[in-house]
């Protein structure tokens, strides 16, 4: 029990604090809009009598640029006032035109009236209400629309899925756009899609609530908080989000920025749909179903994908190429092997090694092993520019034995092979390229002839692109 | 001539003023400006125009509350209510006004007696 206090509070706050944001919004949107019902409604403007009240009162209320509620009051009340001021002034034996000239006159010039009621309204007080308000009702917003995001791409995810089903059902196969490991690409569309919908709805929220806190009408706080949004939410997608990247996902995170300047302005006046306690119960039911579908369908994808072993990939080691080397590998894409009189015995080295994570793909070739271990400057003394390249290869989770890609004639990068003792080592940063997965990395060198050689038939594998939308438009290919 | 010297005299009065009539019961804007002519027996009266701004200022204060209803005659109107911020408001108001008038009594009494 002790143990779930931190927990139970954690939630517990967290549902206060949604809790209080939508009461906030909810609050500061009444100012926004006038129904029926609202107290400033009770006088129209064609309801006002004489058109020079009317004309007056229009020209008043252009100056205003306040929420449509106060509008809406400071005019009815002028109204009032103007029927009771004329009424007097008849009673003393004004005419009616010239009451009216005559109580028109006492309120000054209307864009006077006007700006000063805007001062008035507009207080440093009100300002910074609407400052703190919008910036509650933006955590608020983020928090709800990043779970009704999850929910929305759920449901897309689920709606393109069976589409394809469907396609390929009656024999239409789409190309795949997601490279080699779809389903950490998905998830990262999932998430981008998440964040852009968290993103419209905290910009929304933060302009109608700071709209009615401030008195400002929501068009003039809108420049703020759509500077505001593009500006945060914009840095936040395309140079913090860091994960597996793609395309569609990048494009997505672009399109971020974008909607935060869309949704502070795009019919702002118009209030947020209601959502209704049914609505929030089959949400969460259908959220937390969603999340265990999603978590069980991970799970069943990471216990069947990844790199493959390094003991199942070392396929290839001169000169003893009759034991080990697999020529299915397409290995002589790369290079000749290297002759074997070239190289002494003891050759070749020991295996190698290879780890994976955010500082890069290293890889270690041993030479010998234990107390035969042999040094790579004595070994190597007649070869030269040694070095570990990258390959484009097969997808491993295809049928066959895969390999280097026959259709490349290069290697897409080059590390020179670092000499230290029995090893050579390199490190390639592959989450930080482009279409580079899978790979297939094999050691070579320039022989006693001039001619580049094969001394390792190497180790495949594949990396996803790991880092921002940032990173991913300015990788190398 | 006189009325423009009371025009000056008024500006920033008009706070201590309304502050004064709500004092006693809750008023729409006519009602307000009506109020305080009579008090003053004709002596004072706001301009409708600087009215409504300062009441919107003081309820934007926290000093006054506004409410729709219906009158006893005619359409609903907005009713205000002096607030306990508004009496605080008003004592010191008052108090400055006092002081203000004291020493101006004091001065221009002085300048006569010369």
């Amino acid at each position: 029990m002790i143990a779930l206090l931190p927990v139970i509070v954690i939630l517990g706050s967290g549902v206060a604090f949604l809790i209080a944001s939508v009461a906030l919004v909810r609050r500061s949107e009444r100012r926004l809009s006038t129904g029926p019902d609202e107290p400033g409604s009770s006088v129209a403007p064609g309801q006002t009598g004489a058109p020079e009240i009317s004309a007056y009162l229009d020209r008043m209320t252009a100056e205003l640029r306040l929420p449509a509620a106060d509008v809406a009051e400071v005019r009815a009340e002028l109204a009032d006032h103007l029927r009771d001021s004329i009424a007097s002034l008849e009673a003393e034996g004004f005419e009616t035109e010239r009451a009216i000239r005559e109580a028109l006159g006492r309120l000054g010039p209307p864009a006077e009236l006007g700006r000063q009621l805007r001062v008035a309204h507009q207080s440093t007080r009100r300002l910074l209400a609407g400052a703190g308000g919008g910036v509650f009702a933006a955590g608020g917003g983020f928090v709800l629309g990043y779970l009704g995001g999850i929910v929305l791409a759920m449901l897309g995810f689920l709606a393109v899925s069976a589409l394809v089903a469907l396609l390929a059902a009656v024999g239409v196969h789409l190309p795949g756009i997601f490279g080699d490991d779809d389903g950490a690409t998905v998830n990262s569309l999932l998430y981008a899609t998440t964040i852009l919908v968290a993103t419209a709805v905290a910009t929304r929220y933060a302009v109608r609530t700071s709209a009615g806190l401030s008195r400002r009408a929501p068009r003039t706080v809108a420049v703020f908080w759509a500077v505001a949004g593009a500006l945060v939410f914009g840095w936040l997608a395309i140079f913090e989000m860091r994960g597996p990247q793609s395309w569609p996902s990048v494009g997505l995170e672009l399109c971020i920025p974008v909607v935060a300047v869309a949704a502070a302005f795009v019919r702002i006046e118009r209030p947020m749909p209601h959502v209704g306690r049914w609505a929030v119960v089959v949400s969460v039911v259908s959220l937390v179903v969603l999340v265990l579908g999603v978590y069980a369908v991970n799970v069943s994808v990471s216990s069947t994908s990844g790199s493959a072993p390094l003991s199942s990939l070392v396929v290839c080691s001169a000169p003893d190429q009759s034991t080990s080397c697999q020529p299915d590998f397409h290995l002589e894409t790369v290079a000749p092997m290297a002759p074997a009189a070239w190289l002494p015995e003891g050759f070749p080295m020991n295996g190698g090694s290879n780890s994976f994570g955010a500082s890069g793909a290293s890889f270690d070739d041993q030479f010998g092993s234990g107390q035969s271990a042999l040094s790579v400057a004595a070994i190597l003394s007649n070869w030269t520019d040694v070095r570990f390249e990258a390959w484009h290869a097969l997808p491993m989770n295809e049928p066959g034995p895969g390999g280097i890609d026959t259709r490349y004639s290069s290697p897409f990068a080059v590390q020179p092979a670092v000499s230290s003792g029995s090893h050579l080592t390199a490190v390639f940063h592959f989450e930080r390229l482009r279409d580079a997965s899978p790979w297939w990395v094999v050691l070579t060198a320039v022989g006693p002839d001039g001619h580049r050689y094969l001394l390792d038939g190497g180790q495949g594998g594949s990396s996803d692109f790991n880092g921002s939308a940032w990173d991913w438009l300015t990788a190398p290919q | 001539m006189g009325g423009r010297i009371r025009t000056q005299l008024l500006k920033g009065t008009t706070t201590l003023l309304v502050l004064t009539v709500l004092r006693d019961g809750e008023l729409y804007g006519y009602e307000i400006a009506q109020r305080i002519s009579e008090r003053s027996s004709g002596a004072f009266a706001p301009s409708e125009g600087s009215l409504y701004p300062a009441l919107h200022a003081l309820e934007a204060d926290g000093a006054l509350q506004a409410s729709w209803r219906e009158s006893d005659r005619g359409p609903r109107r907005r009713y205000y209510k002096i607030t306990k911020t508004g009496l605080g408001m008003l004592e010191e108001h008052a108090n400055e006004w006092a002081t203000f008038s004291r020493g101006m009594a004091r001065a221009v009494g002085g300048t006569n007696q010369q």
